[in-house]
């Protein structure tokens, strides 16, 4: 989506001034803010597409501010490694995480499918492919090479949560709640059984996997 | 009989002489009839005044004068009339019953006398020991006060000490059957030593200092002259100990709760420190591969640009681990456990390390899960894959997992030079680097980190030449209390 207009929120000025470089030279007009005050000024003004947030600003922690974003994707960019606020991040609402140092190529890989993903959603793809996997969100049957293949409920019910957002993190708690309901949000292991059980069934190598994608400690990731 | 009782008998005898006499001048203008009742007053004083002793003396004095004075014949003893042993009879009872009365009247206000003193006692108690906060000093208190109240020596010795928390006088340390008699006092949470049912051979008289979690010790008491402290079961000592036990409790909550809040905050500190050097390491890093990238793009010499990228890289990779390093030094490792499938955490491994492509994977997707802090394996995974890739002069790297008894084994495998012998353990150490290896590049903190988290997790790691082919293995085994068993 060349064009899309992105909002860099960061204090340190190399970091935004890079940023805007590479995005830039990828198409993308750019808008930046310092502060948490001054994104939440300039929020409504530049009705952004995407919003790059660091955790790390002088005046209020990005965590917070997560909530006040409203409807605009947000990809964290930030120094903070630890999975707590991996979690933290997602679980409130951010489409992604990158730590840094980042590799530019891998950020603009992820901003491209935060961007595809607001489209997708605003015209409801209803049908994702991956590899030889083709997932039917709407008559909720999946297909391996054509051929259709038979999940239990908790496992299309998981591998459809996955495919409504194709490349993006969805936290264990989130996986666990729209799949087995609230009070099931700790039972990290139901997900771990689900997850072997669907490998079984669409990878090529269950030892190996490419479709599902593990990240430790927060969550999992359909491939793109 | 005493001084006192002499005094008393002779002033009831007065009484009764005084009351005859009365009776005398009054004769005629009272009825000799009512003369009986006149005696009523020195029975009903002496009985009041003296006790049952002096009521039944006035009583018997009384009705020998009535009968000698008044009653006709007069100035004999004699009776010949039921009416008047009815009199006789009747100021004798008066006399049980005033004296009776009283005695029970005196002895309500001798306990509540008694009542008001131990309650004096408890309240002063109660104040001296609401100064004191810290233990020791708690304990000095409650044997100064306890010293006081029963004017006796006193001391207060722990569950499993032998050496007092405090004495009053100083008190080196029981030893014995004082020390037994104390031991048995906790134990039973009752009474034991001198003055007791149990160990009365013992100096000391111990009283238990129940709390609602338990016995927390025994307060001593013992006098020089060998007497027991304490007679019976005194009500006041067990008030003291109740107060003793709570208030000493209540000490030791306080001191945990601070020695709680210390840690945390230094826990806080030291979070806090290891973020913003993170962060302050990191920024620039960040800014140097962007550039790196956008040099890439721009700049013709792409070698010289790849160098720059994979410095930097490399870098940061040093500096993460350097800041496990400190962690794991510092005791800082917080874990995060839940289960794991091996799979999973090595597939993300071998995405995060460069040539993961390479590497030979034999990990069955059957395995238990293994409960575990994701992030801290995924770190343990890549300095071993790391390590491996490093060290194996080329050759594939494997990385294998298997049950193994009851537990399961995951096994990072080269195929270089292997390691020197004897040096199997030494490798784990911070900044080794073994001699006469190819060991280049790392920091030498790689595997010491592995050790680190692998054992905060409550995993063993060893080091061993292979025995099948050429290399090193490097195992971790997960015992079967970290496995989690599920339904297929």
């Amino acid at each position: 989506m060349t064009g899309a207009r992105i909002l860099i929120v960061d204090d340190e000025l190399h970091i935004r001034r890079l940023l805007r470089a590479s995005l830039e030279r990828a198409g993308y007009a750019i808008a930046e803010a310092v502060t948490a005050r001054e994104l939440l000024s300039v929020l409504p003004i530049e009705q952004p597409d995407l919003v790059l947030l660091d955790l790390g600003l002088p005046d209020r922690d990005g965590l917070e501010l997560l909530p006040l974003l409203g409807a605009v994707p947000v990809i964290v960019v930030s120094a903070r490694e630890s999975v707590e606020e991996k979690v933290a991040a997602l679980d409130l609402g951010a489409v992604d995480y990158v730590t840094k140092p980042f590799d530019s190529d891998e950020l603009l890989a992820r901003v491209r499918a935060a961007l595809r993903q607001r489209r997708a959603t605003q015209s409801s793809a209803a049908v994702v492919r991956v590899d030889d996997i083709e997932i039917d969100l709407d008559e909720r049957s999946v297909r391996r090479s054509g051929a259709e293949v038979h999940l239990t409920p908790k496992e299309y019910g998981l591998l459809a949560a996955l495919a409504a957002h194709p490349g993006r993190v969805i936290t264990h708690g989130q996986l666990l709640r729209s799949v087995w309901g609230p009070a099931h949000a700790a039972n990290t292991e139901y997900l771990r059984v689900t997850v072997r059980g669907l490998r079984a069934k669409l990878e090529a190598d269950a030892a190996a996997p490419r479709l599902i994608l593990n990240e430790p400690g927060v969550g999992y990731r359909l491939a793109k | 009989m005493n001084r006192i009782e002499r005094r008393a008998t002779a002033e009831t005898l007065l009484m009764v002489a005084a009351v005859t006499g009365l009776g005398l001048a009054a004769q005629g203008r009272i009825p000799a009839s009512a003369m009986d009742l006149l005696y009523l007053v020195p029975v009903a004083v002496a009985a009041r005044l003296h006790g049952l002793g002096q009521g039944v003396i006035a009583g018997t004095a009384s009705a020998l004068a009535y009968n000698f004075f008044f009653v006709p014949p007069v100035y004999t003893l004699r009776i010949d009339d039921s009416e008047n042993i009815v009199t006789v009879v009747a100021l004798l009872a008066v006399a049980v019953f005033t004296s009776r009365l009283t005695a029970q009247l005196r002895s309500q206000a001798r306990e509540a006398q008694a009542a008001a003193a131990r309650n004096a006692a408890l309240a002063s108690f109660a104040r001296q020991l609401a100064g004191s906060s810290d233990e020791a000093a708690l304990a000095h208190a409650i044997c100064t006060e306890a010293a006081r109240i029963f004017a006796a020596d006193a001391l207060v010795v722990l569950r499993g000490h032998d050496v007092p928390l405090a004495a009053a006088p100083p008190f080196d340390r029981l030893a014995g059957l004082d020390l037994q008699a104390a031991q048995q006092c906790i134990e039973s949470g009752g009474r034991s030593g001198r003055g007791t049912a149990t160990l009365q051979a013992a100096d000391w008289s111990f009283v238990a200092l129940p709390t609602p979690s338990g016995v927390v010790g025994a307060l001593g008491l013992a006098r020089g002259d060998g007497r027991a402290p304490v007679d019976g079961d005194d009500p006041l000592l067990a008030s003291i100990a109740a107060q003793a036990a709570l208030a000493l409790e209540r000490a030791a909550l306080a001191r945990e709760l601070n020695d709680v809040a210390a840690l945390r905050e230094r826990d806080r500190l030291r979070g806090a420190l290891l973020s913003s050097v993170g962060h302050d390491l990191r920024t620039p890093l960040t800014a140097i591969l962007a550039a790196s990238a956008e040099l890439r793009a721009t700049v013709a010499d792409a070698a010289l640009v790849a160098t720059l990228d994979s410095e930097a890289r490399r870098l940061d990779r040093y500096i993460a681990n350097l800041l496990d390093m400190v962690r794991i030094e510092a005791g800082a490792i917080r874990l995060n456990l839940e289960p794991v499938d091996l799979v999973d955490a090595v597939a993300a491994a071998l995405r995060d390390v460069r040539g993961g492509d390479a590497v030979q994977v034999d990990v069955p997707a059957d395995l238990p899960l293994v409960r575990l802090d994701a992030q801290l394996f995924h770190h343990i995974l890549i300095n071993l894959i790391d390590n491996a890739r490093r060290h194996g002069a080329g050759a594939p790297v494997t990385i294998a997992a298997a049950r193994h008894g009851d537990g399961v084994t995951l096994a990072v495998c080269d195929a270089g030079p292997g390691l020197p012998p004897g040096s199997e353990a030494r490798v784990f150490e911070t900044f080794t680097r073994l001699e006469g290896s190819d060991r280049v590049g790392g920091t030498g903190l790689g595997l010491a980190i592995v050790k680190g988290f692998a054992e905060a997790m409550g995993l063993h790691v060893s080091a061993a030449n292979r025995a099948d082919t050429r290399g090193a293995a490097f195992t971790l085994e997960l015992p079967a209390v970290l496995l989690v068993a599920v339904a297929p």
